[in-house]
């Protein structure tokens, strides 16, 4: 086909169907944008967080990391004496609440004199500014801020920064600043002793920066090495850190993205139903250009351009989309919207050219798709009989139930399929055969189900029944894309309602106690010494108190953290957790009894009545798994110990937060104000009663879903534009019927409500095919998709007045549509239209 | 049964199309009107359905004076009384051949039973008794414009329009069509008008027009 006769002919198409061309691109660079989006926060959070851990390592190529809390810093002496080891260097790292309250800040305890020999920045040389020496001469009360810092702080070198640590605030003096630290984002660094003592951490340090000696050979070293570490402190890679990170945010991230390529998909619907309609209006042109010598292959080259060209202004403009929503995103909410995945502070904006290529691609390849969709019955197309016929339609849709069946059969196998990594590849594969098996089963169930429905007297309902039924292939085009958008809507819809209602019921179980105090509602440097928890015991009208310690550690050969829960571990507590079984056994042996998350269960395939070592306060401690618990909380494992138990291994007397019991019968408000002046002793802690904290959850988890309902809302809005401006087109091409009716003595008004409820029953036929594959799609989502990414077990709950309030907005607002186009259609004459016989 | 009287028409901006045309036809008589293509013809026919409006002169159908109804009156009025038979024969695809024809039925909210028992009759008598099931994309363009002759009387009308009812099919088809509709009007006792600019198919009529100069006159 030459270029002049196709840009004629895409001249004729473009000017007939602006608007839903329009639609249609739009609708693919809505999944563009919203897969570009996710996938940039993502690049841009862990190459901040990449960024960082390279600038602060330096020269270092090995770092001995253990659990959350820190580990004896008797390893470090044990470390550094190898031979293998040129330089090694302690980190005590830890986040301190700002004294004003606003936010945290990430503090680094450092040895200046070992650090600078790995990472010279450290040592504040030539750019420092406004301090005259360097941090080696730092005192216990002297701070390096990075110029990240001094900005966030606003502190500048001679100025005061407070901090707040557990023994009270911590008041430094700022010596200077730190220019060649800068990527590493916003730090305090000081004198690691002085850190230890501020913070109430003598004795702790989190990390160890080491350089190896080149003398001696690797493999020799690290063994050397990994033998002097306690349990639970490892040697890793300075750059794992992203990766560790990439691996925790994945569920999150491909979840997001599975959405935007839902979104996609839609977009590909509204593609494939723009150029059919399309095509069937232009197929008397394309039959007379076959007739006149252009090929069938030419007809088809020609919609996939038309197609590609849909694709790739929809790909331009979604990935500009994406990448201005991304950067306005990041400057205003951070790398995850707030979930709380990243501690970075958003200075980073790292696209990924491309993976944006890619995503563009797809939205290319999605339109490609959908226009050679179109195609094939095109092809088929009897140049002489479109040349005579007068009804401008694609023939009618195929199908029998054979391939809507294997189709669904195949989703349910493989909804079965084990998750690739923590990748839930069956479940959304599963979606994906389940959607199109409900597109195929569009032709075959409106049939079968129409078919039933008894023809009546009623001129208007017997009509637009024989159209419906007869389901001419834009009609079912129409259909189809209600069917998807509509599966999608409900499926989210379900999805989210189900796990809300879960989540709702798992809070109002475990948050049993009455009230609950928190040491570091931000960071983790302030928390409960024994005295406060005493304290908090003593107050006249607390019946009890449990003291909730946790810490995040790396059981032996497990690939991600787990964090432990220790307090006291009571009956009730178990049922509120929904733990399996949910009373407590008696101690088998030595073995300390332990309770397991389901993502624990999952990821290191622990299950009750196993027998598991956790290297706790570097010793390895044999629990025994006495059954599995719901954790909402996270999605990596957790393990659930008696505090008592905690107590003994580790001797940590700590704790992060407490439950407070009331005495049955007391003033509830009096002694919570007595708790509340226990709490305020310790500066930064938090108090609140057990349902603040419940609606506080809900209210975040609404916040997270708030994004997926905007989308859906958008997807479904798009969706039925579409479906409006198919009708429009529809009512366009049957113009002439419309001029028959009215020849037979119908009014314009009954033409109207003729099409009115032609959309209606288009409409309700989608939406009924749509809310069975919903459900099929929601139950996969909550028992597959949720369960292999964020390990979570649920119950399905039904919104059925939700699901009512779509079906019937899907059903009226189809009808509006087709009614409106059915204005416009019988805004000329009859006589017109019946005309254009020669 | 047909009166028309004084009838004029002219298009905005435009000559007179027709002025000062009478035309009488009685039930059961078919009448042609024969012209060139463009001297007014289906305007003509289109102002005696009600779907244009004449400049002057009056419609009567029966007792009923078509040039005085709205709208809807006259949608009404042609889903009761009227029969039309297109020149591209204008079947619904998505409905039966039976459906088709019983189309003026259905609007005219005949109950089913009735109405299956009237489109058989109305079948056979075009000679398609038997197709009721097939989709008119199956059907010839002749035996499409039968079912089509058969939805033009199946409601027993009092006036039958054809306008090129043979336009598009050749001369065999084309006879039989006209005989079909002429058979039609005499059995139900219709007027029948046949417009065409085909002196032969014009022969099929018991009486023929011509329009031509404005004036509608004996041919
Ligand atoms: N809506 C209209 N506006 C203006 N002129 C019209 C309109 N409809 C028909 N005409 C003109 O009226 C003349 C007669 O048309 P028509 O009745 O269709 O003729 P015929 O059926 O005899 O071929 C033609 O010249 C045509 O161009
Ligand atoms: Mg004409």
């Amino acid at each position: 086909m030459s270029a002049a006769l196709a840009a004629t002919l895409l001249r004729g198409s473009l000017s007939g169907n602006r608007w839903r061309s329009l639609l249609a691109a739009a609708c693919i660079a809505l999944g563009v944008a919203l897969a570009g989006a996710v996938h940039t926060l993502h690049a841009s959070a862990l190459d901040e967080i990449d960024q960082a851990a390279r600038v602060l390592a330096g020269a270092a190529d090995w770092q001995v990391e253990g659990p959350r809390n820190g580990f004896d810093d008797a390893a470090y002496a044990a470390v550094a004496s190898l031979p293998a080891v040129a330089v090694a260097s302690p980190v005590l790292e830890l986040d301190a609440p700002l004294a004003s309250g606003e936010g945290t800040v990430r503090v680094l305890g450092i040895d200046p004199f070992r650090a600078a020999r790995l990472q010279p920045g450290f040592l504040a040389g030539e750019g420092a500014r406004g301090g005259e020496g360097a941090t080696v001469r730092l005192d216990a009360g002297a701070a390096w801020l990075t110029p990240a810092a001094a900005a966030r702080l606003s502190a500048r070198p001679g100025g005061t920064l407070r901090l707040r640590g557990p023994l009270g605030e911590v008041r430094l003096a700022v010596a200077g600043l730190l220019p060649a630290l800068d990527t590493g984002g916003p730090l305090v660094v000081m004198d690691i002793a002085a850190a230890q003592l501020a913070f109430g951490r003598v004795g702790v340090i989190h990390r160890i920066d080491l350089r190896l000696a080149p003398s001696v050979p690797r493999e020799a070293a690290l063994r050397a090495i990994a033998a002097r570490l306690p349990p639970g402190v490892t040697l890793r890679r300075p750059g794992d850190e992203a990766l560790r990170t990439a691996g925790l945010t994945r569920a999150y991230r491909v979840n997001l993205t599975a959405l935007a390529l839902m979104a996609l998909f839609t977009g590909g619907f509204l593609v494939f139903s723009t150029l059919a309609l399309q095509a069937a209006r232009r197929r008397r042109e394309f039959a007379l250009l076959r007739a006149l010598g252009l090929t069938a292959g030419g007809v088809r080259a020609f919609l996939a351009m038309e197609g590609a060209l849909l694709g790739v202004a929809g790909a331009l403009a979604g990935t500009a989309l994406g990448l201005a929503a991304s950067r306005a995103m990041l400057e205003r909410f951070g790398y995850d919207l707030g979930a709380g995945f990243f501690a970075g502070s958003g200075r980073v904006f790292a696209p990924d050219a491309a993976a944006l290529a890619l995503i563009g691609g797809l939205g290319v390849a999605t339109a490609v798709a959908a226009a050679l969709a179109v195609t094939r019955p095109l092809s088929r197309l009897d140049v002489a009989q479109a040349l005579k016929d007068r009804q401008v339609d694609l023939p009618a849709a195929p199908g029998g139930w054979a391939a809507p069946l294997a189709l669904a059969a195949a989703a349910t196998a493989a909804a079965w399929l084990p998750p690739a990594g923590e990748i839930p590849v069956g479940g959304y594969l599963s979606i994906g055969l389940a959607l199109a098996a409900a597109v195929l089963a569009v032709a075959p169930a409106s049939r079968a189900l129409l078919e039933r429905v008894p023809a009546r007297d009623r001129p208007l309902g017997t009509l637009a029944l024989a159209q419906v039924r007869s389901l001419p292939g834009h009609l079912a085009a129409m259909v189809s894309g209600i069917v998807v958008s509509v599966a999608l809507t409900a499926a989210m819809a379900i999805m989210v309602h189900s796990f809300r209602l879960s989540l709702d019921g798992w809070l109002a179980g475990v948050l049993e106690a009455d009230l609950f105090a928190r040491a570091s509602p931000r960071g983790d440097a302030v928390v409960f010494t024994p005295a406060v928890q005493q304290g908090l015991a003593a107050v006249p009208g607390v019946a009890r108190v449990d003291p909730i310690r946790f810490e995040r550690l790396t059981p032996e050969g497990a690939a991600g953290p787990l964090t432990v829960i220790a307090r006291p571990v009571t009956p009730a507590l178990l049922r509120g957790f929904q733990a399996q079984p949910a009373e407590v056994p008696p101690r088998a042996g030595d073995a300390v009894n332990a309770w397991v998350s389901e993502a624990a269960v999952d990821l290191l395939g622990w299950k009750a009545g196993d027998e598991v070592t956790l290297p706790l306060a570097g010793r390895r401690a044999r629990l025994h798994v006495a059954g599995t618990f719901r954790d909402y909380s996270r999605t990596w494992g957790a393990v659930l110990l008696d505090l008592a138990d905690y107590r003994r291994i580790t001797g940590d007397a700590l704790a992060n937060d407490i439950a407070v019991h009331l005495a049955p019968g007391v003033d509830a408000a009096a002694v919570a104000a007595a708790v509340g002046r226990v709490v305020a002793g310790v500066p930064g802690a938090e108090l609140h009663d057990a349902s603040f904290i419940h609606a506080r959850a809900l209210r975040i988890f609404d916040r997270t879903f708030a994004a997926t309902y905007a989308l859906e809302a958008a997807a479904i809005l798009i969706a039925l534009a579409g479906v409006t401006s198919s009708f429009a087109a529809l009512a366009w091409s049957r113009r002439r019927e419309f001029g028959v009716l009215r020849h037979l003595g119908l009014t314009r008004g009954e033409v109207i409500r003729l099409l009115a409820l032609e959309g209606g029953a288009a409409g309700l036929l989608g939406a009924g095919l749509g809310l069975a594959a919903g459900a099929a799609v929601s139950v996969v989502l909550v028992h597959v998709v949720n369960r292999q990414s964020f390990h979570w077990g649920m119950a399905i709950h039904w919104p059925a007045a939700a699901l009512s309030v779509l079906a019937a907005a899907v059903v009226a607002l189809c009808a509006l549509g087709a009614s409106a186009a059915g204005r416009a259609a019988v805004a000329r004459e009859a006589v017109h239209a019946v005309k254009d016989d020669a | 049964m047909l009166a028309v009287r004084g009838l004029a028409k002219s298009w905005p901006g435009g000559d007179a199309l027709f002025a000062q045309v009478d035309l009488a036809v009685a039930a059961g008589e078919l009448v042609a009107i024969l012209g060139e293509s463009g001297a007014g013809k289906s305007t003509l026919l289109n102002i005696v359905a009600g779907l244009d409006r004449a400049d002057a002169g009056t419609v009567e159908v029966g007792d009923t004076r078509v040039s005085a109804l709205d709208e809807d009156g006259l949608a009404r009025w042609r889903r009761r009384h009227v029969g039309f038979v297109f020149q591209a024969f204008h079947l619904l695809p998505y409905l039966s051949v039976a459906e088709n024809a019983g189309l003026p039925l259905l609007l005219n909210g005949v109950p089913a039973a009735e109405r299956r028992e009237r489109v058989q009759a109305a079948l056979a008598s075009v000679g398609l008794a038997g197709r009721g099931d097939r989709r008119p994309a199956s059907l010839s363009g002749g035996e499409m414009q039968r079912v089509a002759v058969a939805r033009a009387v199946v409601h027993r009308p009092a006036l039958v329009l054809a306008d090129e009812p043979t336009g598009n099919l050749d001369e065999t088809n084309a006879a039989a069509t006209l005989e079909a509709l002429r058979a039609a009007v005499k059995r139900e006792g219709a007027a029948g008008v046949l417009v065409t600019h085909s002196p032969v198919a014009a022969a099929a009529a018991d009486r023929v027009l011509r329009l031509a100069g404005r004036r509608l006159a004996p041919a």
